[in-house]
């Protein structure tokens, strides 16, 4: 997403707990047509640190105009067999850090009436899934925060402040490996670079719920009409469950603490 | 080859549930017993909490208490005695999941027996529009309406699988099943209320857990005084007025007792449901302005601000 970013011309500002894997992007992302790009070490799920840097962002950089919440994490346990921190760590990193950045940049947004909220979610925000109990709590939460938070700006007449919401299926990032699809026409492992392209696109064309793939509609639709039994039918035909024994990004978030 | 007979399968499946479940509504299934069920009900010094102990103790259960607030508690746990039935009250802060532990094995060692019927009832609201929201009342309200689920789940499911018997019991809202502004924490929180419910629930079916059932209840606006001053567009109101506490807990137990996955209360909220899920956002937005649903927690927000300057703000 950055590179897309950077092609249009923007300064980027850059955000992760992973300070290797940052300086990557930010050279990546300067290759590609960047301006200019800084990037900030912090935890998103410490508010303090949040403030704290998003303060630094405003004061050598400036204003923020879209922000992208983008850091996710899951535990890759199942919800009985996982630790409680890192349940706590979950909702920090995917609901509650939504809170404390939409507070330290929308203000600015609010008084320029000018902004775009992007919010990564997932379908898993939409759809409750088997095995990820804790996730899909933590992504429901982001996706009712971003829409609450687009009603009011709607409500107090800030129509300049522009909110979108993603939703993708499993992506191959790594954060899933292991799981497997069981219908992948219908249902594919997103490819990273497909999912930012439609990111972009969506930001630019103001839309406001993004779900990739484009099945994931019909299933979200259909979840909300069908009753409970068929909805679990449905779910389980469609193989919308997380087995306990896919490798998540869990070791690499050990790694780095 | 498989993918078609699967398909075949599935939708034959699909629609057998639709016509059986709509029969279901036509003729209504029979009430399971309770009695000598063993509930456990957070939050139930508050309104909703108060009288679903009532409810329950009516229908022969037993009820186990659980307030941050010990007077309140015990107010209904008299209540419950009155009636002829059994209360045992704790004080626990549903937000500290070594408090949610430590009182589950009291309640196991003090009755002797495992919990039944889990019902997570307890529910706070900031009352104050994010930008102006300090940050600790925001994490209270993710802690008390969300986190508080995960730890009770914790500490009361595995007896429940065990034994196959049980049924765990959300009080969300339908606010975890559309927005509305100026209560972003509140609006989070029950949209993650929801989300674990359902992710939960699908995990019991997968693993085939016959005996351990689950009802998610989201009631629209109850007339407790949380939301006091909360109001739509006085034509639309008359359509969907606040809801009548004992109205609202009697729907609820309705739908418990009959082992029923989903309720909505009222009915008609069933819509805006539906709508988000169908309707582009620009079409759901039109509808709630015309409803008045867009500026609804205006006076709501007011008299919570008023309050607080008073001094009478309860942080609990």
């Amino acid at each position: 997403m950055a590179q897309e970013f950077a092609a249009l011309g923007t300064v980027l500002v850059l955000w992760d707990i992973n300070q290797e894997g940052m300086k990557e992007t930010a050279q990546l992302a300067k290759q590609s047509g960047a301006s200019r790009v800084h990037y900030y070490l912090c935890d998103c799920s410490d508010k303090n640190e949040v403030y704290r840097v998003a303060d630094q962002v405003k004061r050598e950089v400036g204003d923020v105009s879209i922000l992208v919440n983008n850091a996710g994490i899951v535990t890759g346990k199942k919800f009985m067999d996982a630790p409680d921190s890192l349940i706590e760590k979950t909702m920090e990193v995917n609901t509650m850090a939504h809170f404390w950045t939409y507070k330290a940049f929308l203000p600015a947004m609010i008084a320029n009436n000018h902004g775009h909220l992007v919010s990564i979610a997932s379908s898993a925000g939409l759809i409750g899934v088997n095995g990820l109990a804790d996730y899909c709590a933590s992504k429901f939460g982001a996706v009712g925060f971003a829409e609450s938070v687009g009603l009011e700006l709607l409500a107090t007449g800030k129509d300049g402040i522009k909110t979108t919401i993603v939703c993708p299926y499993f992506i191959n990032t790594g954060m899933f490996d292991g799981c497997q699809t069981k219908w992948p026409t219908l249902l594919p492992i997103l490819n990273p670079d497909y999912v930012a392209k439609k990111i972009i696109h969506g930001v630019l064309t103001d839309q406001v719920y993004l779900l990739l793939p484009k099945s994931i509609y019909l299933i979200a639709a259909l979840k909300n009409v069908l009753q409970w039994k068929v909805t679990s039918l449905l779910g389980s035909y469609l193989g919308l469950s997380v087995e306990a024994d896919c490798h998540t990004n869990l070791s690499l978030h050990r790694k780095l603490h | 080859m498989i993918f078609l007979m699967d398909l075949q399968m599935m939708l034959l499946d699909v629609i057998y549930f639709i016509l059986r479940n709509s029969v279901r509504i036509v003729m209504r299934p029979r009430t399971k017993p309770i009695d000598g069920e063993l509930v456990l009900i957070t939050g139930a010094g508050g309104g909703l909490g108060r009288l679903f102990a009532q409810e329950f103790t009516k229908h022969g259960a037993e009820v186990v208490l659980w307030d941050v607030n010990g007077s309140s508690n015990e107010q209904t746990a008299k209540l419950v005695r009155e009636m002829g039935g059994k209360a045992h009250t704790y004080t626990v802060d549903v937000t500290s999941r070594e408090d949610v532990y430590r009182n589950a094995d009291l309640v196991r060692k003090d009755l002797g027996r495992d919990v039944t019927i889990l019902v997570n009832n307890a529910g706070v609201v900031a009352g104050k529009r994010m930008l102006d929201c300090p940050d600790e009342l925001m994490e209270r309200t993710m802690k008390v309406n969300c986190h508080a689920l995960f730890w009770t789940v914790k500490a009361f499911l595995p007896q429940m699988k065990a034994q196959s018997h049980g049924h765990i019991v959300t009080i969300a809202s339908v606010l975890g099943l559309f927005s509305t502004a100026c209560v972003e924490d509140y609006c989070a929180s029950k949209f993650a209320a929801v989300g674990f419910h359902e992710s939960l629930a699908h995990e019991l079916l997968a693993e085939e857990v016959e005996g351990v059932r689950t009802t998610l209840v989201c009631p629209y606006i109850v007339d407790t005084g949380m939301f006091e001053g909360c109001k739509i567009r006085e034509e639309v109101e008359l359509l969907l007025p606040p809801l009548e506490p004992q109205y609202c807990v009697e729907q609820a137990m309705n739908a418990i007792l009959i082992d029923q996955p989903l309720v909505c209360i009222p009915r008609l909220t069933y819509l805006p449901v539906l709508f988000r899920a169908l309707l582009p956002w620009e079409s759901n937005v039109v509808a709630y302005r015309f409803m008045g649903s867009d500026k609804c927690m205006y006076p709501f927000i007011d008299t919570m601000s008023k309050q607080s300057s008073n001094g009478s703000i309860k942080v609990a």
